[in-house]
């Protein structure tokens, strides 16, 4: 990931456009914004990724911390029918707006139970529906 | 008022002066001492009636006071009216957000577009348990933990290919396993009895099912996230480029087509060459047709020169360049004798 210093400024504060046909989005490497920050968001549902980006103390970074505010636009239409990985990514996302979770994430046995009982629990939600 | 009474007052004391005046005099007059009753009898009257004068007054001072505090309350009441009024208008109305206020109206075949796009990651595949013990926990008859189990599901989707009702295929194959049945298919199916006689052995079930005690993640494995755009971007970094406005496939294209282009122009510049070579070498040729031409026009001439005294028909000076054509091929024949020299 970039290590580069960021700054609160040099982000765009509005959501990208949902993508059409006729889009003439800016690309960055081949991929426009929406998607980067797609792929970005969805894998902020990995908890090994979340306690990677902790290892490299971006979570402790006001600029990362407003990006992670300002990825909640995903919670909300039209995003939300684009994300695939809705159940951890929305989850951690939502935890992630917490300073302590921020702090615990650096945990290895936290993100080894996260990862546990996200197995555990994406089998056991379904036996439930059905029983 | 106060005329009324200090007329009744001084009809009083004229009365009583008249009655002193006679009674000092020492004649006392009767109609002196009834004057004097009569006038003090209209006092008193006068004095009851300022009595109750008194008391208007003082009613309609009180009455004033109340009208003067009831207007004062009413002023109050309307100031605070009107300073509320203001505050009212000043305060700026909460806007909620249009995300919260709007509904987004989506059709139910978009939501089931959505739930097939999210199924394959929020539901784990026939046969994953992820290590979580499925036997011992809530199914409580057998038929539940027929239709619950993973191995179920699992034998319903190879046994009941055939049609879309697996929940019927899979209630026939746990009741009578019929002899038509795929082997696999009916010893995956945990029968009512469950007997363990058409169990396969815990060895073997990997080897039925792929999906044996394999993981399923709710989230995208850092595999993935390594071969995602953000790694593509990184990597683009790394190396130097900026990925702004930086399509890999655009790059390709356009290096595809400098390619070609570079191919396009070599060809032409080989196909040039060769035209140029081709004109040089027919260049050449001609000239040394030429020269041939001209040496044998000489050596003629000399020979003319050596049969001095000759003379030349008419006819064989036009049919000299008609021999002289063969001719350009005179050094082939010398290569010939050289070789048969050889």
């Amino acid at each position: 990931m970039a290590s580069e210093p960021m700054s609160i400024g040099s982000s765009a504060q509005d959501p990208p456009p949902v993508p059409d046909a006729t889009s003439q989005e800016p690309k960055y490497g081949g991929h426009t914004r929406f998607e980067l920050e797609l792929e970005f968001v969805q894998a902020l549902g990995n908890p090994e990724y979340v306690n990677y980006l902790a290892s490299r103390k971006f979570l402790q970074n006001p600029a990362f911390v407003a990006y992670l505010d300002y990825l909640q636009y995903w919670t909300r239409p039209p995003y939300l029918q684009y994300i695939t990985y809705p159940t951890s990514c929305l989850k951690m996302l939502e935890l992630l707006q917490v300073e302590r979770f921020r702090k615990d994430i650096l945990s290895p046995n936290l993100t080894h139970a996260l990862v546990t009982e996200g197995m555990k629990a994406a089998v056991e939600w379904h036996r439930e529906s059905l029983s | 008022m106060d005329k009324k009474l200090d007329a009744s007052f001084e009809r009083v004391e004229k009365a009583l002066a008249v009655l002193i005046d006679s009674m000092t005099k020492f004649t006392p007059s009767e109609k002196a001492a009834n004057d004097v009753v009569k006038a003090e009898r209209e006092l008193f009257l006068g004095l009851e009636e300022l009595e109750v004068h008194q008391r208007n007054v003082a009613r309609i001072k009180q009455l004033k006071q109340e009208t003067e505090a009831l207007d004062a309350q009413t002023k109050q009441t309307i100031s605070a009216l009107w300073e509320m009024r203001k505050e009212l208008v000043a305060v700026a109305p909460t806007r909620f957000s249009p995300a919260k206020e709007e509904k987004y109206p989506f059709t139910t075949q978009q939501l089931l577009d959505y739930a097939r796009r999210i199924s394959r990651n929020t539901l784990p595949p026939p046969g994953v348990t992820n290590g979580v013990d499925l036997s011992t926990a809530a199914p409580t008859t057998p038929d539940d933990q027929a239709a619950t189990g993973p191995n179920a599901s699992f034998a319903t989707s190879i046994g009941g290919g055939g049609g879309g009702g697996g929940g019927s295929g899979q209630g026939t194959a746990a009741s009578t396993p019929a002899p038509g049945v795929q082997d696999s298919f009916v010893s995956q199916v945990p029968s009512q009895s469950q007997t363990g006689a058409t169990e396969l052995p815990v060895h073997l079930k990997p080897a039925v099912n792929p999906l044996e005690n394999a993981p399923f993640f709710t989230f995208p494995t850092i595999d993935r996230i390594r071969s995602g755009a953000l790694a593509q971007y990184q990597d683009l970094i790394n190396r130097g480029i900026d990925p702004k406005n930086y399509d890999p496939e655009e790059e390709e294209r356009r290096i595809k087509q400098e390619e070609q282009d570079r191919k396009d122009a070599e060809e032409r510049a080989r196909q040039e060459r060769e035209e140029q070579d081709r004109r040089m070498r027919e260049e050449r040729e001609r000239m040394a047709r030429e020269r041939e031409l001209a040496r044998q026009q000489q050596q003629q001439q000399e020979g003319g020169m050596d049969r001095r005294g000759s003379v030349l028909a008419p006819g064989q000076a036009g049919g000299q360049p008609a021999r002289a054509a063969p001719k350009q091929f005179t050094f082939l024949d010398e290569d010939d004798d050289d070789e048969d020299e050889d």
